[in-house]
């Protein structure tokens, strides 16, 4: 899938604001902003400034950007505006001339930069987003009623995780899996963002509410997730591994070949030389062509959410 | 990290299976130190962000949307495709020169960097393009590639380095120690050769994609082009002994060719010049043959008369004699490039010498000479056109002549030299882009000046290398060229400029020939002696303007034989292919 201009510059704006970015100006083609302290650490690549300003002290001065994210309409607004300021100014500039606009250097400078969908910088972002975002541990915020009544509510602890399933050969095929199990009763919530839906969720803890106690140890809910999501990969289509493994053992089949007749090398020296070539010639195809599936986490935690009945 | 396989598990996947279980420990550590926690906002647009660019099929390019400003053409789609989905990413790009091979391999590895199945990746191309690949990589495709300079920069995950540099110690080792995902190698004809030390280095190299790129793959020999394919994919000709027999007649003659089609198709693709929607501008080529002014003359017949002695004097000794020769070609370009070199001579040789008489008879012709016949002429042309064009000379003297030549008439000018640093080769090229009208340039080769926008062309003298004459016309006739491209030679008649139009343009037709196996046929000629050399003999050896003639022509057939044979070598491949 791609990505318009909208949706890119969606993606920035919460960036931006969960980190506490200064937002100094906005339209909907672009943003220009005063990082954050945190934001610049992750985006700017300086770390050597930065362990300078934790060594001594100092006062962190941040960079500024424009990110454009729509540059065409972008540029078009600006000459409009520009034009728009010189007739303004004309009465002025009769008695002292036009001053030309002059590039502003030095720290107060404003670098611009496009921002699209391949861009290096929405990656960044994401991986940023990936860290920063990456073990939760979150309370679902009850109504302002709950406060007011008598009775403490229960609330659940779930572990909730967002697997990333790599299916790869010579080629790759991707798949987000975010799956949840509630700790006390060991239900699991597929997908989970279904359960969240319409939750606030808070690192803070509500009033009035108490936390049941959890009867599945992390690890045990752990391996039970996991165990349910091998089950849906078991369900999968394998066409495209037994298709790779056809290749891979055709493949093989080649190089075995061509490597028969060689192997009957009478030197010695020049038989281990070719020995070792072909091992390596044989073991890249593998590398290169066998099928497997690889899961990784994007994203883990607690959640504790009020029991349903 | 934490990495197992799930034995335990009763769901068994026909394919391994490796779970990355680092989350688990990283949550129970921080449960123990209570956080630090993330972001709950964060997390979700990280999901998005994974949403966003995953990969939903095996076969679908992905690279397209990421790419903002390049508009690959459908035969460079077309080659991406069948690298990524049928040849398993290990193909060699033989699409003949200025087809867009480096696009087509720039495409690829983004497309399996997208995809995550790449992340190490070592380029190995000649020395004087590793700034330019890695230019072309960081502004195309956004790939952040690094140059090698020092021994860490190996470190980096995407290195383009020179083949030399990465074969020796102390690099050697250490690249051998490596795994690439993907390695990358320009100009691959250059190994083909079993023997040599490159070969056996790029044999060694573990690797899983590989893509081998080459505009001249096969002409030259059969068992070449088993080497090659070898170097790629062992056995996918069969066995040596099984591939002479099958597929080889003669060193050049391949037998069993539609056999030998299916193979090579399934290892190589080669894009064709004037085939599909690729279509090339037209070359027009316009002679402009000029009467030297008296004093002129009388220089130039001044310095002949000179480089002749020399050369009788010093008894047919060649290598002291190619400085002399430089003289004589200097004088039909401007009196000032003469000046340069009479100088730097007579510094050379004793005062006593009878030789510094001679040199300063020749200086005093040379401020006799008022006016140059070629610069006005040039002028009258480039006010004809109006529009923008590049002139191109050999010489460094003739190039500031020109400049303050050319300002004095009211034109804008820029220059352009092999020595100027990248970022002031850029600056010109801005300029002239913008402003200027005219861009003087003394060098065509090396890092590329690309200047599509301009159409006019004009030689101001010709260098005796046909392939330097290529790469000036090259810079100008490319893919992206809108118009024909007109191309000016001013040559000066009754010199020896005017026996070198005549070999490359009548004899060769190096002018119209749209090359992409100039340097085949150059190759073959140059086996054992190079053609400048050949040149500078046949002028210093030769009485007569008639005699000159004769040898040139002479020459010119044998070329013109080498270049059918060649044609006709490379017209039996096309056959074979289509």
């Amino acid at each position: 899938m791609s990505m318009s201009p909208q949706e890119v510059q969606e993606h920035m704006m919460t960036y931006l604001e969960s980190t506490e970015c200064q937002i100094i100006e906005k339209s909907p083609y672009h943003v220009t902003v005063k990082l954050s302290p945190q934001a610049d650490r992750q985006l700017t690549g300086r770390p050597y400034y930065w362990g300078f300003v934790d060594r001594t002290g100092a006062e962190p001065e941040t960079l500024s950007f424009t990110f454009v994210f729509d540059p065409e309409r972008y540029d078009q607004h600006e000459q409009e505006k520009t034009a728009a300021a010189r007739q303004q100014d004309h009465l002025l500039s009769r008695y002292y001339g036009t001053a030309p606009l002059l590039p502003q250097l030095g720290p107060g400078r404003i670098q611009r930069e496009d921002v699209t969908y391949g861009s290096a910088r929405l990656q960044q972002i994401w991986n940023a987003a990936r860290q920063e975002g990456f073990c939760l541990y979150l309370f679902e915020q009850p109504p302002s009623l709950q406060r007011e009544t008598l009775f403490s509510a229960p609330y659940e602890p779930w572990l909730g995780v967002c697997f990333k399933a790599e299916m790869a050969c010579d080629m790759k095929k991707e798949e987000l899996h975010f799956i949840g199990i509630s700790l006390v009763s060991g239900q699991i919530a597929s997908p989970f963002p279904d359960r969240l839906k319409g939750l606030t969720l808070s690192p803070r803890l509500p009033e009035n509410v108490h936390i049941q106690p959890a009867t599945l140890s992390l690890d045990a809910a752990a391996g039970l997730l996991e165990s349910y999501l091998t089950g849906k990969l078991a369900e999968m289509d394998y066409g495209w591994a037994e298709q790779a493994k056809e290749r891979l053992k055709e493949e093989l089949a080649v190089i075995d070949i061509y490597y028969e007749d060689l192997l009957k090398e009478p030197d010695e020296e020049k038989l281990a030389a070719i020995r070792e070539q072909f091992a390596s010639r044989r073991s890249e195809t593998t590398w290169q062509y066998e099928p497997k599936v690889h899961l990784s986490a994007i994203t883990c935690g607690l959640f504790h959410l009020r029991s349903k009945g | 990290m934490n990495t197992s396989n799930t034995s335990e598990n009763p769901h068994t996947l026909p394919v391994p299976l490796h779970i990355d279980r680092s989350w688990l420990d990283q949550l129970n550590n921080r449960l123990e130190k209570g956080g630090p926690w993330g972001d709950w906002g964060l997390a979700q647009l990280a999901i998005r962000g994974e949403e966003a660019r995953l990969v939903t099929s095996f076969d679908e390019l992905q690279c397209l949307k990421h790419l903002q400003g390049l508009s690959p053409l459908p035969h460079q789609l077309d080659t991406t495709r069948k690298v990524l989905f049928e040849m398993s990413g290990r193909a060699i790009l033989a699409d003949e020169v200025g087809l867009g091979k480096t696009i087509e391999a720039g495409m690829i590895l983004k497309e399996y960097m997208i995809r995550g199945l790449v992340s190490k990746v070592l380029i190995l191309v000649p020395a004087s393009l590793v700034l330019q690949w890695v230019r072309e990589l960081n502004s195309k495709f956004g790939i952040p590639a690094i140059a090698q300079k020092k021994a860490y920069t190996w470190h980096s995950d995407i290195v383009v380095a020179s083949i030399d540099t990465a074969k020796r110690d102390p690099h050697k080792d250490f690249l051998l120690s490596q795994e690439y995902d993907m390695l990358i190698i320009d100009e691959a004809h250059k190994l083909k050769n079993k023997k040599t030390t490159n070969y056996q280095f790029i044999q060694k190299l573990r690797k899983k994609y590989c893509l081998l790129l080459t505009a001249t793959p096969v002409q030259n020999d059969m068992t070449e082009l088993f080497n090659l394919i070898t170097l790629l994919k062992p056995g996918q000709l069969g066995r040596q002994g099984d591939f002479a027999t099958n597929f080889v007649v003669g060193k050049r003659q391949p037998k069993n060719q539609e056999q030998l089609k299916d193979e090579l198709a399934k290892v190589m693709i080669r894009n064709r010049r004037g085939e599909g929607p690729v279509q090339f501008t037209k070359r027009h080529v316009t002679n402009v043959s000029l009467q030297l002014s008296p004093e002129e003359q009388a220089l130039y017949d001044g310095v002949t008369a000179f480089v002749k002695d020399e050369y009788r004097a010093s008894g047919g000794n060649l290598s002291s004699m190619l400085s002399l020769v430089t003289l004589q070609r200097e004088v039909c370009s401007s009196r000032d490039a003469v000046f340069l070199t009479l100088v730097n001579l007579s510094k050379k040789i004793p005062d006593e010498s009878p030789l510094t008489a001679k040199v300063w008879e020749l200086v005093n012709a040379i401020r006799a000479i008022k006016a140059n016949t070629k610069a006005e002429k040039t002028i009258e042309l480039i006010r004809q056109m109006n529009e923008k064009v590049i002139v191109f000379t050999e010489y460094r003297a003739t190039q500031e002549y020109l400049l303050q030549y050319f300002q004095k008439h009211g034109l804008i000018c820029v220059p352009y030299r092999g020595g100027m640093n990248r970022g002031k080769k850029d600056w010109m090229m801005d300029l002239f882009r913008g402003r200027a009208q005219v861009m003087i340039a003394t060098e065509a080769g090396g890092e590329g000046i690309n200047l599509q926008f301009c159409h006019h062309m004009i030689n101001f003298d010709l260098p005796w290398n046909p392939m330097r004459v290529e790469q000036r016309i090259g810079r100008v006739h490319r893919l992206g060229q809108q118009n024909d491209v007109k191309i000016y030679n001013l040559s000066t008649s009754g010199t020896i400029e005017e026996h070198i139009l005549h070999l490359l343009h009548e004899k060769i037709n190096m002018f119209e020939m749209v090359i992409g196996g100039l340097d085949v046929i150059l190759e073959r000629f140059e086996k054992q002696e190079s053609l400048e050399k050949r040149l500078v003999k046949m002028f210093l050896e030769s009485d007569s303007n008639e005699e000159i003639r004769q040898k040139v022509n002479s020459l010119g057939q044998t070329l013109d034989q080498i270049k059918q044979q060649v044609d006709y070598e490379s017209e039996t491949m096309k056959e074979e292919e289509a």
